[in-house]
């Protein structure tokens, strides 16, 4: 009897969620349409060549997998440091960071076993990434600086600094654009056996960490002090719980995943450090994050989705003349939306009349 | 004497004049920033405000052929995005950092997105259709000689950004309206129970940031430059974000944290001209506000130990 209620309870709330998210999905293709309409095109049109640019073919669904690799990892940095209460908007900074030094012992170091290269240039995006988180969590730490503006800050930093890097003392005289020398081939991620893709293993790499967070999270002491401690902060204090280590290991392991994203896009797409590379991919990911609502597994889908968006907008652009920045918009109104819990409790409390037996 | 040579040749009035109006888009979100931070909202969405004000204020330019109504539409069209943003953080409860957030990312999105489909062009629109702000001459002052070089001459949306401070400052600390704005910031169960309508001034509080955020993106495209393009913000609203902290919700203080950065623009631009790396140089507004974010934030927690130690004083801090 118990269980059949539990049963009944946890339908509900899948049935929820999914309601939840299609009339997120729902709203902001509206307001999508609403905006193509204003400049004279067919939405249905813009939204079929989306659709096709994303997911019409297996090469396409391969690349937009590739395209996710990244943001699963930026997305999983905003996971864990939201979790905690770190309002860690530094992820662009970060990921900057790590990808200029993944792609500096690319292309200086020769000579090593491809495995082992790669590694070496993966750790090196992942400590700067969280290196680049520090300061912001330090001087919060020590005089309560707030860390929304000072990791904002350090993301102009981050950016122009690493700017300055390759227009100056490591600028490639055959690169195109300001960028570094292209790295080994020793360097590059192995790409997964699609003919005519680019997904590499880095989607693996970002797959095997959202389920290594998730553990973390929710399996280990470590973790659920984090949980605790972002859930309510006094109460984790109240109960013994390292709050000031626990906001200072999130900031760290946020930037740290942030540098390991900027880690792979370089060595498994780009093959050379570029500047200004980043197409928002830090930005993208709290948005993602909170989409998922934070969970590290829920980022998975949310950062395909995201991915599959990207690479839509670029096809419907060039098919039907709609700007690609129509996306970003459609973008920020999802993210109105999902911040709105209005959905759910409305679902919630209809839900509840159909089904009166549930408590 | 070589090196007093070269600060001389970098340090003239003209960095001074520059810094006036540099300082100026920052200033008037930052006043923005100062009502909705008063009324108990920390608003981060300063920076996409400022980027709709900006490209509307082009559009206003463009349409009706006048700077102020550039201005005008600049300022309706920051209304309404922040009276969306107040509806979707009172109304329906979603989190103020993540609504700000959204707003930053819708308005680069639809500022960028109507770019390409309303003034046809990609990146960045300039054009001779574009109708600025002339620069003011002050009667009196442009007889004086230095201060004449340092204060006339400007756009009237700076000495406007001026003025509104002084506004601000009689508004909020001298006027029952501003004690009531206070009070919701500072306890909103106390100011609701003495009968203020708290719900009223939050909005009024966020609605006050969006209007002078409509100012100062219209000074940046009609005054400043007379363009719009992507990214023109530059970080401003971040900035601005950084003066309220500083200021601890009060105008003048602000006033000093916008000036600073205002320098840092201005100097960034001048050594820009001396062959500096552009890069390097342009970092210079972000560095001065991360000193500027740490010092308040010393001087903040100095303050609190004091308190600690002596019995607790009428003072308040705005929390932002």
């Amino acid at each position: 009897m118990s269980s059949k209620v539990h049963l009944k309870g946890l339908l509900i709330g899948v049935v929820m969620q999914a309601a939840n998210y299609a009339l997120i999905l729902i709203m902001a293709l509206v307001v999508g349409a609403a905006v193509i309409l204003v400049s004279g095109k067919n939405p249905v049109d813009a939204y079929i060549a989306l659709f096709r640019g994303a997911l019409g073919s297996p090469i396409k669904i391969a690349d937009t997998l590739d395209r996710s690799s990244v943001l699963i990892l930026t997305g999983l940095a905003a996971a864990v440091a939201f979790r905690t209460s770190v309002w860690n908007l530094g992820l662009e900074g970060q990921l900057y960071a790590g990808a200029f030094a993944s792609a500096w012992v690319g292309f200086s170091i020769h000579g090593l076993p491809s495995p082992i290269h790669i590694t070496l240039c993966l750790l090196a995006g992942t400590l700067v990434g969280g290196l680049w988180g520090l300061p912001a969590i330090l001087l919060k730490l020590r005089w309560d600086v707030n860390e929304v503006v000072s990791t904002l800050m350090l993301n102009y930093i981050a950016i122009l600094f690493t700017a300055y890097l390759v227009a100056f003392p490591f600028r490639s005289p055959t690169a195109f654009m300001p960028g570094t020398e292209t790295l080994d081939a020793t360097a590059r991620l192995p790409r997964l056996m699609i003919p005519g893709s680019v997904l590499n293993i880095g989607f693996l790499i970002a797959l095997a960490l959202a389920f290594l967070i998730f553990w973390f999270l929710y399996r280990t002491k470590l973790g659920y002090e984090l949980r605790m401690v972002g859930f309510n902060p006094q109460f984790a204090g109240y109960a013994g719980m390292p709050v000031r280590r626990s906001s200072f290991l999130a900031m760290i392991f946020s930037g740290a995943l942030a540098g390991l994203g900027g880690a792979v896009v370089i060595t498994g797409f780009f093959g050379r450090f570029i500047s200004s590379f980043s197409v928002g991919y830090g930005w993208d990911g709290m948005v993602i994050s909170l989409l998922a609502q934070n969970h590290p597994l829920g980022v998975i889908p949310a950062a395909i989705f995201y991915a599959a968006l990207a690479n839509g907008a670029l096809a419907m652009q060039s098919a039907t003349g709609v700007p690609q920045a129509l996306v970003v918009t459609v973008k920020g109104t999802i993210m109105f939306f999902v911040t709105v819990q209005f959905f759910i409790a409305f679902l919630n409390r209809r839900l509840r009349q159909w089904m009166p037996s549930t408590p | 004497m070589d090196a007093f040579d070269t600060l001389g040749r970098i340090i003239t009035l003209t960095l001074f004049a520059a810094t006036l109006r540099m300082a100026t888009p920052v200033l008037f979100a930052t006043l923005g920033g100062i009502f909705s931070a008063h009324s108990g909202v920390f608003n981060v969405g300063l920076e996409g405000l400022l980027d709709l004000g900006a490209f509307f204020a082009v559009v206003g330019s463009v349409a009706l052929g006048s700077p102020w109504a550039g201005l005008a539409l600049a300022v309706v069209s920051c209304l309404i995005a922040s009276l969306m943003f107040a509806v979707i953080h009172l109304e329906l409860k979603a989190h103020e950092i993540i609504v700000g957030l959204a707003l930053n990312l819708f308005a680069y999105g639809l500022t960028n997105y109507l770019l390409v489909a309303i003034l046809k062009a990609t990146g960045f629109y300039k054009s001779p259709l574009i109708i600025g702000f002339q620069p003011v001459n002050i009667p009196l002052i442009e007889r004086i000689p230095i201060v004449r070089e340092l204060l006339s001459g400007h756009s009237p949306l700076v000495y406007l950004g001026f003025l509104g401070v002084a506004l601000a400052y009689v508004g909020l600390f001298k006027t029952p309206w501003g004690f009531h704005l206070r009070a919701v910031g500072e306890n909103v169960e106390a100011a609701e129970a003495v009968g203020i309508n708290t719900r009223l001034m939050k909005y009024v509080g966020m609605l006050l940031s969006g209007a002078l955020c409509g100012f100062g993106g219209a000074f940046l495209s009609l005054a400043y430059l007379n363009m719009f393009s992507e990214n023109m913000t530059a970080g401003r609203g971040w900035l601005a974000l950084a003066a309220v902290n500083f200021g601890e919700g009060r105008p003048l203080k602000s006033l000093v944290a916008c000036l600073i950065f205002g320098f840092a623009d201005a100097l960034a631009i001048r050594l820009q001209q001396f062959g500096l790396p552009s890069q390097l140089v342009l970092m210079l507004p972000y560095v001065a506000t991360l000193v500027v974010l740490i010092l308040s934030a010393i001087q903040r927690s100095r303050k609190a130990e004091k308190v600690l130690e002596s019995p607790p004083p009428a003072t308040k801090l705005v929390e932002v």
